[in-house]
Parts: structure tokens; C-alpha cells; sequence
């Protein structure tokens, strides 16, 4: 299969690829611009909403006490993102005095008014009037110390002593055991999760993008003729398992520099990093990410080599290759869905089976122990997607090639696969 | 001795038979034109000489191998529809086209230089391909065809959007190919090239061999009896006259058949007494064009009112 033929290919291939300013960029840019965008993202989520002010109505004096008591006290209130003005009124008062604030409301003067009815201390509800009362993260700040002050009062009348009431106060705390076959129980970070969504997220894009390249690629030399030429020294076997080849090596080659940091941060102390974040990965492990990614790209570069050969330009291409895409995309967000639970059963049969193994089953592992026979089990499946594939591509590429003119309906590409070659 | 045979070669596309059980022989060391029409079949042949189009039935033979890798490794072939990497380098393209061939090291890459200061092209080794002219990048192109030292050049249409200056260049590579004793065949729907190159040839048409064989042979066969004529003045009272057995229109020559062997004289006399200027009254002769034109074009091949 590897003739001197099919090394040139390859040669000519991972030449254009590696030296070229787009794969340099890439490269470069990817992690930066990664690291951009989840810092972006946390930044926009700590903004702290500036002097958002809220008043807190209550129907007695002692509750306003304790409140101003707690309230007063938390960070929110002492970084003054949000600015609290707890007062006293009757029910009837109040309905006034809603009335009075009304044009406060609407101008963003006040952000919200929490008023907090005698019967609270029965059923615990309250109420919040703002123009934008939807604002999770204001209600998630206050709905605490609210609750806290409430759960007093209540108890406060019921003679019980102050430590039953601490005990009663506290939330669950949690900490995660990782249980795994070979290891002790291991407290676990978040640093799997991290983990297999960065590795989702790396396939995802890297198929996709190494994919539509070659796809291009081919579509070009289609479509100004060089291709003629080669066939008349290569078959077009080969000229297609060059193409494949060198996309997948270079794609490698990519992830590769890709996972050096991971390498480095898993396995040496130079960086800093909180233990709760820590990441657990050996290798074996790194080894088997890189084989399996391999395997992808020979599956969706082969695939998307395919369509490209098919099509004569990028435009009728399309319609070929969202097919392709919805084959990586599928499998990528059944990956997202594990971060909520891990073992779900969509996941366990995607992890299994071929084309969404692929993604599926490294972003499985890095999240939960999968026994080894599964992951063999799903890497032969996608071996064997490679060997059924590459038959069916290279019929279709063969023809595809050297077809020209009109854009083929698909009934005749089905047909291109009887063709004697 | 046969160097290269086509025996009973169909390939149809759908309904079109593009090539119709056609059968030609390539004779070793000859420059052999494979002529015809756009649309004969000529590029259809030649692409399923080079495996790259498979053909519905029949068989190619070079030297007792049949059309596939082993074959194309020995064939320098330019397509009809030229084609080059265009962010590739000059040198690097012609190294990667003789790499594929399974040529390398020092020797091609001295072998190309070499070809690059015999097409002028020494100083732009190292541009782009999309840099280049296009007459640069045909030169470039026949180079690759070239480097990998073929033993069977295969050319499809290889004059086409070629300089005076060029197309002379390419002839003398290809004489000197010849005396190397290299085989070429190309394929062109320019007669006047390939009269003057060719000592073999084959006609198709509607994807069918009209013709194939030596040109010399060809012609002395039909040339008795014919004589090719350039003039000026007006010829009609030669219709139906008794000695005439047809006059054909070529355009840039009429060729007239005549009966027998003195007719030839006494035509000449015809022509002085009517007082038409004689230009060109070649005797026993046939040009390619009329030979063609006879076989291929029949709609022209009517006796006209001239």
C-alpha cells in the first residue's frame, strides 16, 4: 500500500501542510485563542453587576434588624455590587408604597424591591417586583441570608438551642470520590471533566478542520486538472490513501502540540495548578488519544475526501458535506451531555459504536474508568469503520475524479460504486 | 516492430460511444499522430491508454504490458487540460513529478536544471508555478513529461496555445527524443503539424479508426491519379468534364482526381488555355488535410461549384 508512490504523495502533502502559514497560525493561535475565550468567559461572569440597588421590605422591626445584621455583612454587599436598603412596612403600606416607587422601578433607579409578608414565616414566600425579574444571579446572592433570617425567627419562638439550629442551617458539602480499579479512592478535581471537554472540543474541531481542508484540496485539484496528471502516474488509490495520509500525520503532528501543555502539567510540578484541578492522565493515555484521533481522521478525511471528489466546486460541495458534519457534531454534543452524567446510556452505546466512537469514548475516559476491553472493543470498531470505508471512498473517488461538467444527483454517485474499476 | 497496441477498444458514457472498438498499432521509434476532430475520442483513447479511464472492452499492449502502473511508469503523458500545484515551486514540481515516477536524487535534480536552461526557464526555479506566463508554465509542464526519462512520450493536443517560437522548441526536443529512440504519439486536430512530424499516423473519427499506418504509405496510395492544385481565376468549366473524376475543396487547395495517368497533362493544358493562374500543381500528391478531409469530413467532400 506504502510504494514509493504513495510516499511522495504523502511527502508533497505534509509539505504543503506543515510549512504553510495557515497551519503555523493555527497551531500558534488555537490554545491562545481557547484560553481567550473561557478567560473572556469568566471574566464576563465576575463582572460584578455595579450598584445594583435593591430594597428589602419587611413586616417587622426585629426582622428588619437581623437582616441589616447578616445581610450587611456579606462580601456582596461590602464590594458593593449590590446595595441594600432594608426598611419597615405593613402590608397595606407597602401596596402604597410600591405604587410611590413605581417610576424608580422603570428608570433602573432601583433595581427591585423584596418584600417580605408576615405569612413568609409560614409558607416562605416572598415576593420581588423589578423591571427585570428574571436576575438569577442578584435573587441567588439574596435568597440565602433571607432564608437564614426566616429559619431564626421561626425557631426563635420553638425554645430550640443554637447549635440544633447551626446544624439545621448548613447546606451539604460533597466531596467526590473517583473510585477506579487500580488506584486508591482518590478524591476527585475537576480536572477530568476539564479534561474530556478540551479533548472533545480539540477532535471536534481538528476533524472538522483537517476534513474540509483536504475536502478543498481535492476540489481544487479537480477542478484545474493537475489531477489528469497524476493519475497518469499514480492509480487513484493511491493518490487518495496520500491525501488521507498526509492529512492525518499532519493532524497528529497538530494535536500533538496541542496536548503538550496537558503532557506537562500532568506530568511534572513547573506549573501551579490548585489541586482540585489537577489532571490524571498517564502516557498510555496520551498515546491511545493520539492512536484514536488517527483513526479519526482517516475515517472523516476519507469521508470528506470523498465529497470533495464528488463536487467541482466548494459551493455544490456543501450540499455533501453537512452529512459528514452532522457525523462529528452528533457525537460531540452527545460528549457535552456526559459533563451532566457521565454513565448516560446515549453515551455508552455512542461510545460503542462506529463514527461517534471516536469522540465519544476519549471524552468518556477522561471522566470515568472505562474498562479496557470496552476500549479496545471500540477502537476495533473503528478500525474496521476505516477498513469498510476506504473500499467505498475509493470507488467514488475513483470515478468522482474524473467526472466533470454538470453536479452529480446522488442517485448517480450511488451508482458510480458498480461501476467495473 | 509493434511498440504499442490498442486492440478492439470500446468505452462508452451513457449513450455516447466515445471510442468504438478501435484498434491501432505504434510502431517502434515512430513520431505517430493519433488525428481527428474535437469530440472523435482522441483524449478518451489516450486516457484509457493511461489507465486513468478504464474502457468497457478491449485491450492495450505496450512491449507485451498491459495499460496500468508498470506501463504509466515508462509514459511521459501531457494531458489535453494542463495542470500544475500553483503555490508549488518550479524545481520542487518537476522533482515531485519524477518522484511519483520514481525518479530522485542528484542525477533529476541536475537532469532538471539542465531542461530548465534549455527552455529558458533557469532564473524562475525557484517561483511559484502561478508566477509564471502561461507559455512558462506549458514549458514547465512538458518538462515533467520529460525528466523521469520516458521510454513513450503520450502528448494530448500538445501544440495547443503554444507561440511560434515554443512549438518550434517542442519540435526539435521531440526530433531529438526520436533519434534518443523514444517513442511519440500525440494526438492533434492540426494537420499541418502532423505532416510535417508524423511517419505514422491513425485517423479516428466518431470513435472510430478511419485510417492507420505509415504516412508514406498512406499517401503514395492515395495520391495517383490526384493533383493538388492552389490557383486563382475560375475552375467550373472542369465539371463534369470527361477526364475529371472528382474535385474536392479544401479551402486552402482543391484537389482533383482525375481517370488516368495522361489526364494529368492534359488538365494542366485545361487549366492554361482557361488562363487560371497556376500556383501550386503538385502532381501525384496528396496533403494530410485532403486525406483527412476526405475520410472525416464527408459533408465537405462534395463537389462544389468553384
Amino acid at each position: 500500500m506504502f510504494n514509493y508512490r504513495v510516499k511522495a504523495l504523502i511527502k508533497r502533502e505534509l509539505q504543503e501542510k506543515l510549512l504553510s502559514k495557515a497551519f503555523v497560525l493555527m497551531t500558534l493561535l488555537l490554545p491562545v485563542f481557547m484560553i481567550g475565550i473561557v478567560g473572556v468567559q469568566t471574566l464576563l461572569m465576575n463582572i460584578p453587576s455595579e450598584g445594583n440597588t435593591i430594597e428589602i421590605i419587611t413586616y417587622s422591626d426585629t426582622l428588619e434588624s437581623k437582616l441589616k445584621d447578616i445581610i450587611l455583612e456579606e462580601s456582596f454587599v461590602k464590594d458593593s455590587s449590590l446595595i441594600p436598603t432594608i426598611k419597615t412596612l405593613s402590608e397595606n403600606d407597602f401596596e402604597k408604597y410600591l405604587d410611590e416607587k413605581e417610576n424608580d422601578l422603570l428608570s433602573g433607579q432601583l433595581n427591585g424591591i423584596i418584600f417580605i409578608p408576615k405569612s413568609a414565616l409560614k409558607d416562605k414566600k416572598i415576593k420581588y417586583y423589578s423591571k427585570t425579574p428574571k436576575n438569577f444571579r442578584l435573587l441567588e446572592k439574596i435568597d440565602n441570608p433571607i432564608n437564614q433570617v426566616l429559619m431564626e425567627q421561626y425557631f426563635s419562638s420553638k425554645n430550640i438551642p443554637m447549635e440544633e439550629l447551626e446544624y439545621a442551617r448548613k447546606w451539604v458539602d460533597i466531596t467526590s470520590f473517583k473510585i477506579s480499579e487500580d488506584e486508591d479512592v482518590k478524591e476527585a478535581g475537576y480536572g477530568g471533566l476539564i479534561l474530556s471537554y478540551l479533548f472533545s472540543f480539540l477532535l471536534y474541531l481538528s476533524l472538522l478542520m483537517m476534513g474540509s481542508m483536504v475536502m478543498q484540496a481535492v476540489i481544487q485539484e479537480k477542478s484545474n486538472r493537475i489531477v489528469e496528471v497524476l493519475l497518469s502516474s499514480v492509480t487513484s488509490k493511491e493518490l487518495m490513501t496520500g491525501k488521507i495520509f498526509g492529512a492525518a500525520i499532519t493532524g497528529v503532528l497538530q494535536m500533538s502540540i496541542w496536548l503538550i501543555p496537558v503532557i506537562l502539567v500532568a506530568s511534572t510540578t513547573w506549573f501551579m495548578i490548585p489541586q482540585e484541578a489537577m489532571i490524571d492522565v498517564t502516557f498510555l493515555q496520551i498515546a491511545y488519544l493520539l492512536f484514536n484521533f488517527f483513526l479519526g481522521l482517516l475515517i472523516f478525511v476519507g469521508l470528506f475526501t470523498m465529497v470533495g471528489s464528488i463536487f467541482e466546486n466548494p459551493q455544490d460541495a456543501q450540499s455533501g458535506m453537512w452529512p459528514i458534519m452532522m457525523l462529528v457534531m452528533i457525537p460531540f454534543f452527545i460528549s457535552m451531555s456526559m459533563i451532566e452524567n457521565p454513565d448516560n446510556p446515549v453515551a455508552n452505546i455512542a461510545s460503542m459504536a462506529p463514527f461517534s466512537a471516536i469522540i465519544v469514548m476519549p471524552a468518556k475516559m477522561a471522566m470515568v474508568d472505562v474498562s479496557i476491553w470496552k476500549v479496545i472493543l471500540s477502537t476495533l470498531v473503528n478500525i474496521a469503520t476505516v477498513f469498510a470505508i476506504f473500499p467505498i471512498a475509493g470507488k467514488i473517488f475513483r470515478v468522482g475524479i474524473m467526472s466533470s461538467g454538470r453536479k452529480p444527483k446522488w442517485s448517480e454517485v450511488v451508482k458510480w460504486l458498480k461501476y467495473k474499476y | 516492430m509493434i511498440a504499442l497496441e490498442l486492440k478492439n477498444l470500446s468505452k462508452s458514457f451513457g449513450e455516447l460511444k466515445a471510442v468504438d472498438d478501435a484498434s491501432f498499432t505504434v510502431p517502434e521509434g515512430s513520431i505517430f499522430g493519433l488525428l481527428g476532430r474535437n469530440g472523435a475520442g482522441k483524449t478518451t483513447t489516450i486516457r484509457m491508454m493511461m489507465n486513468i479511464i478504464m474502457p468497457d472492452s478491449g485491450e492495450i499492449k505496450f512491449r507485451g504490458i498491459e495499460a496500468g502502473p508498470e506501463f504509466n511508469s515508462k509514459v511521459g503523458y501531457l494531458p489535453e487540460e494542463r495542470g500544475l500545484y500553483k503555490k508549488m515551486k518550479v524545481l520542487d514540481t518537476l522533482l515531485f513529478f519524477a518522484e511519483i515516477k520514481g525518479k530522485k536524487g542528484k542525477k533529476i535534480r541536475k537532469l532538471a536544471k539542465e531542461y530548465l536552461e534549455k527552455f529558458e526557464l533557469t532564473d524562475r526555479m525557484n517561483s511559484k508555478i502561478e508566477d509564471l506566463s502561461k507559455g512558462n508554465q506549458q514549458k514547465v509542464q512538458f518538462i515533467s513529461t520529460l525528466l523521469h526519462d520516458p521510454e513513450i512520450l503520450i502528448l494530448d493536443e500538445l501544440f495547443s496555445g503554444l507561440d511560434p517560437i515554443n512549438t518550434n522548441l517542442m519540435k526539435d526536443v521531440i526530433l531529438d527524443l526520436k533519434t534518443k529512440g523514444k517513442i511519440i504519439l500525440f494526438s492533434t486536430h492540426v494537420m499541418s503539424f502532423a505532416e510535417k512530424m508524423c511517419d505514422h499516423i491513425a485517423i479516428i473519427d466518431h470513435g472510430k479508426i478511419k485510417l492507420n499506418g505509415a504516412m508514406n504509405e498512406i499517401k503514395a496510395e492515395r495520391s495517383r491519379l490526384n493533383v493538388s492544385l492552389n490557383y486563382d481565376g475560375d475552375i467550373s468549366f472542369l465539371q463534369n468534364h470527361p477526364i475529371i473524376k472528382s474535385i474536392s475543396n479544401y479551402g486552402n487547395s482543391v484537389g482533383i482526381k482525375v481517370n488516368e495517368e495522361k489526364d494529368i497533362q492534359t488538365l494542366l493544358k485545361l487549366l492554361v488555355d482557361n488562363k487560371i493562374v497556376v500556383k501550386k500543381f503538385d502532381a501525384n500528391d496528396i496533403s494530410l488535410e485532403e486525406i483527412f478531409i476526405d475520410l472525416v469530413g464527408k459533408e465537405d467532400t462534395e463537389v462544389k461549384h468553384v
